[in-house]
């Protein structure tokens, strides 16, 4: 259905987590197998018997949002919003230059401005029904997480959308980027994914008995669940002509994504529709399975998801499985930013040339044997790396990134 | 242990089984005091936290999650809750 | 605008919908109350809907399990509700051998999912004996892509599932959305369209944005969903060609004294690139926002002369369903009228979050 379509780079990157703000600081927190975890301080966690996140404790909304007030926006908005300036500034770009070319603007989130959800509910049940915070009312609408970047940057010939399709969403919105650019409708897009800590979704994976104890330990045999996090992350994507053009620095190339739904289950993974998915993505970037250099897992820690994701990853690879990290080790599941921000992870290995490290490890549990890269970094020569993003409703989206100068030319689109 | 644990009363199983039937959708006389909920009622891990946590605010009780282990059929609900009203 | 050489350039149609709307479930009631021009937005019962509004577009009657049956249904919200029985509707009439082909019929709905449903959690959270004495139940409903990913459950809907949100201009976002995926490849139907429900904490929301200097207008709530795939897909399935879907092009404005001027903007563009004039829109279907964004809309329409059609003026503002109802107003029109055919039309949404956006459709 589709002829030749242009190649997409990622020439920017924008992050927003609690291992480092800025793209410097979160490289040195992978290669270093920092870690996040902390006791929650958004909320009053009485009467819980644990609650550790991954919480953004540093953040400081008015360093990157000058063009309005940052109490028109949520957290989660002020993140993507942090996290976009980055994004841009990183590319090398000023912001008169993004406004000077056709862009899309597309965030995804799971929770989008719940954590004022919270706060306006609260206040219902401490001070009765009819009263509320007019001015935090006006800003828990998903549809601001996109417009707030658009707003800040004075973006006029943009396409704005927010994509609430839960925790593969970074994904779904990158995705998206790759086809308005390769396609040629946009020149530019900024992409990713963005959630603030809340109570409403801590308690959610806490009564579904998935948050764990202590920390996050992916593909380990004690694992418990996982940490709730928190940020954003943004990736500045362009055709390859027009980065080339400006001399711009790439980070990665984006080869492809698939999607596909389970269909049958609201919260529980399904092991052959991710590996549909994982086809798909291979499919869409002209590759084949044994291209993967290796993988960043949805990989959230919990029972259920690891043995049925590396399930999948099994039906696709065979026996030979690439190596399989989760990043959530570190940073926590950030919801909707997880699969942008596990994009981010991707594109500086392939730039830097390392794989990050799954941290808090101690026993690989046989039942999904990876080589996770336990705690520790390393160095590796890649060329083509896969990022797995899965969420409830059954919605997965695999993207597929490739190191740009060796990256095959899709044959197929 | 299990020997010093009062039974639970005619109603207090009545009160369990309409939770379960609510929840796994069934009607009351589809389900037996041994029937299965996973294989014969195609009950999911979700519905069986549901029922746990549907008991955990019913009774005022608190289960551990590896109870869940146990709550595969009405008796082994009943035993569980009996237990934690026991503590 | 996709292909390039080699490649014939997809042609986009809608071949199918469905609508549930303040006149009721499906097209007839829709049509029908669109025609009579009898406005949909009724009083609302006090002790039921305990909201800062005297009336509101509610789906008559609407009753989930009275619709979708009991199963599934326990825990099941409004806006899912009613996201399922539209999708329910537009399979059941236009269905046909998509069945056969579920890994590449997908659903891009906008929704920003229930603000009812995220509270209600919240509050059982907070008012609870322990603060995670909650249903789990019901964890999955206060995300916000819930009515899609059931909605795909119940149909069976195994490609894309995707959930959008922009404001009054969701819709159009998601046909936009929905169109990019089937250009790249990604599934061959999708059905793509928005869902809102009234509520009560939507409603207390709603009642403190900006209005743009005007009250605040009644609420409405519905679905409405357009069955999208390449043409020659829906000729070989026996599908009706409905329209051809000619383009979307959106803008932001930073005030909204120039909401006008990015909508006259992404009217020009998407005439232009499609090969026509002003003079060969026929119908329109605007978002007709109150006070001064509808003002900067219909200043940006001037120079067409095409008939408009009043939609939420009759339905209320249905929030991210707008749009959508706006598109199903055409349709419904289009059928009623043959001398629509091959006659454009525009539907457009100006969103006080700073989108302006125009679809163009040749109708069939």
């Amino acid at each position: 259905m589709t002829g030749a379509r242009h190649r997409v780079v990622v020439t920017g990157l924008g992050v927003v987590t609690s291992i480092g703000t800025g793209v410097d600081a979160f490289a040195a927190g992978l290669r270093a197998g920092r870690s996040g975890a902390k006791p929650i301080t958004a909320f009053d966690t009485t009467g819980f018997a644990y609650s550790n996140a991954c919480e953004i404790t540093d953040f400081d909304p008015e360093a990157w949002i000058t063009e309005q007030s940052p109490d028109d926006l949520g957290r989660a908005a002020q993140f993507a919003v942090a996290a976009s300036r980055m994004a841009v500034a990183d590319a090398g770009l000023t912001e008169e230059q993004v406004r000077g070319v056709r862009s899309l603007v597309s965030v995804g989130t799971t929770d989008g401005e719940s954590r004022d959800l919270d706060h306006l509910t609260g206040l219902q049940v401490t001070s009765g029904d009819d009263v509320l915070d007019a001015v935090v009312a006006r800003r828990v609408w998903p549809g601001r997480l996109s417009a707030g970047i658009v707003r800040e940057l004075g973006l006029e010939d943009v396409e704005t959308v927010t994509v609430p399709t839960a925790c593969a969403a970074g994904n779904y919105a990158v995705g998206y980027g790759y086809d308005a650019i390769s396609s040629g409708d946009v020149e530019m897009a900024l992409c990713g994914g963005a959630d603030a800590l809340c109570r409403k979704t801590f308690t959610g994976f806490y009564r579904l008995g998935t948050i764990a104890p202590d920390v996050c330990r992916p593909f380990d045999a004690d694992r418990q669940g996982i940490l709730t996090g928190e940020g954003a992350g943004i990736l500045l994507m362009e055709s390859l002509e027009s980065a080339l053009a400006r001399g711009a620095r790439i980070y990665a190339e984006v080869l492809g994504y698939g999607l596909s739904c389970d269909a049958s289950h609201p919260v529980a993974p399904d092991r052959d529709s991710i590996a549909r998915c994982i086809t798909a993505a291979h499919r869409n970037a002209g590759i084949e399975a044994a291209d993967v250099d290796f993988i960043s897992a949805h990989g959230t820690g919990t029972k259920a998801n690891d043995v049925t994701e590396v399930g999948a990853i099994r039906q696709v690879f065979g026996d030979e499985l690439p190596r399989t990290v989760s990043i959530k080790s570190m940073i926590g599941h950030t919801m909707g930013a997880a699969s942008a921000l596990a994009s981010a992870a991707c594109a500086l290995a392939l730039r830097d040339g390392f794989i990050p490290p799954t941290v808090n490890h101690r026993t690989t549990d046989p039942e999904c044997a990876v080589d996770c890269v336990p705690n520790e970094a390393v160095a590796a020569d890649l060329k083509v790396v896969q990022n797995n993003g899965l969420a409830f409703g059954g919605n997965n989206a695999v993207l597929v990134l490739g190191r740009w100068d060796t990256a095959p030319v899709p044959t197929v689109a | 242990m299990t020997t010093q644990i009062p039974a639970l009363d005619e109603t207090e199983q009545g009160q369990i089984k309409d939770i379960v039937c609510d929840i796994l959708e069934l009607e009351l006389d589809e389900v037996t005091d041994t029937s299965l909920f996973k294989e014969e009622h195609d009950a999911d891990s979700l519905r069986t936290i549901e029922i746990l946590a549907s008991l955990e605010r019913t009774f005022g009780i608190t289960l551990k999650q590896s109870e869940l282990s146990r709550m595969v059929n009405l008796a082994g609900v009943y035993a569980v809750v009996a237990e934690a009203k026991a503590q | 605008m996709a292909a390039e050489t080699g490649a014939p350039p997809a042609e986009l149609v809608i071949s199918g919908w469905a609508v549930s709307s303040p006149y009721g479930l499906g097209r007839a009631a829709f049509a029908g109350g669109l025609a009579s021009g009898r406005r949909a937005i009724a009083p609302l019962d006090g002790a039921d809907w305990p909201v800062p509004y005297e009336e509101a577009g509610l789906i008559p009657g609407f009753d989930i399990k009275a619709v979708l049956g009991r199963k599934g249904t326990r825990s099941m919200d409004r806006v899912t509700g009613i996201a399922a029985t539209t999708v329910g509707m537009l399979l059941e009439e236009y269905g046909t051998g998509l069945a056969a082909d579920p890994e590449s019929t997908g659903l891009v709905l906008g929704t920003s999912g229930s603000v009812q449903s995220i509270m209600d959690f919240t509050r059982d959270a907070l008012t609870g004996d322990k603060p995670y004495l909650v249903d789990p139940a019901r964890f999955p409903n206060t995300v916000m892509n819930c009515p899609t990913g059931q909605s795909a459950i119940r149909h069976t809907l195994k490609g894309p599932n995707v959930t959008v949100s922009g404001g009054a201009a969701t819709a159009l976002l998601s046909l936009q959305y929905a169109s990019r995926l089937l250009r790249g490849g990604h599934g061959r139907a999708l059905l793509a369209g928005a869902a809102e429900e009234f509520s009560v904490q939507r409603a207390r929301l709603e009642r403190v944005a900006d209005h743009g200097g005007a009250a605040p207008q009644p609420l409405g709530e519905g679905a409405a969903l357009f069955l999208l795939q390449d043409a020659a897909d829906a000729r070989e399935s026996g599908r009706p060609v409905l329209a051809t879907v000619l383009g979307s092009r959106f803008r932001a404005f930073q005030d909204t004294a120039r909401a006008g001027t990015a909508l006259e903007r992404c009217v020009a563009d998407v005439l232009a690139a499609a090969g026509a004039t002003p003079d060969d829109v026929e119908l329109i279907a605007p978002g007709t926002p109150p006070g001064l964004l509808g003002k900067q809309e219909e200043s940006a329409l001037d120079g067409l002369t095409g008939n408009r059609l009043p939609v939420r003026s009759l339905v209320g503002d249905a929030g991210a369903a707008s749009a959508a109802f706006q598109l199903a107003a055409v349709l419904a029109e289009a059928e009623a009228d043959p001398r629509l055919v091959d006659r454009l039309t525009l539907v457009t949404a100006v969103d006080r979050d700073g989108t302006a956006g125009a679809l163009l459709l040749r109708l069939a």
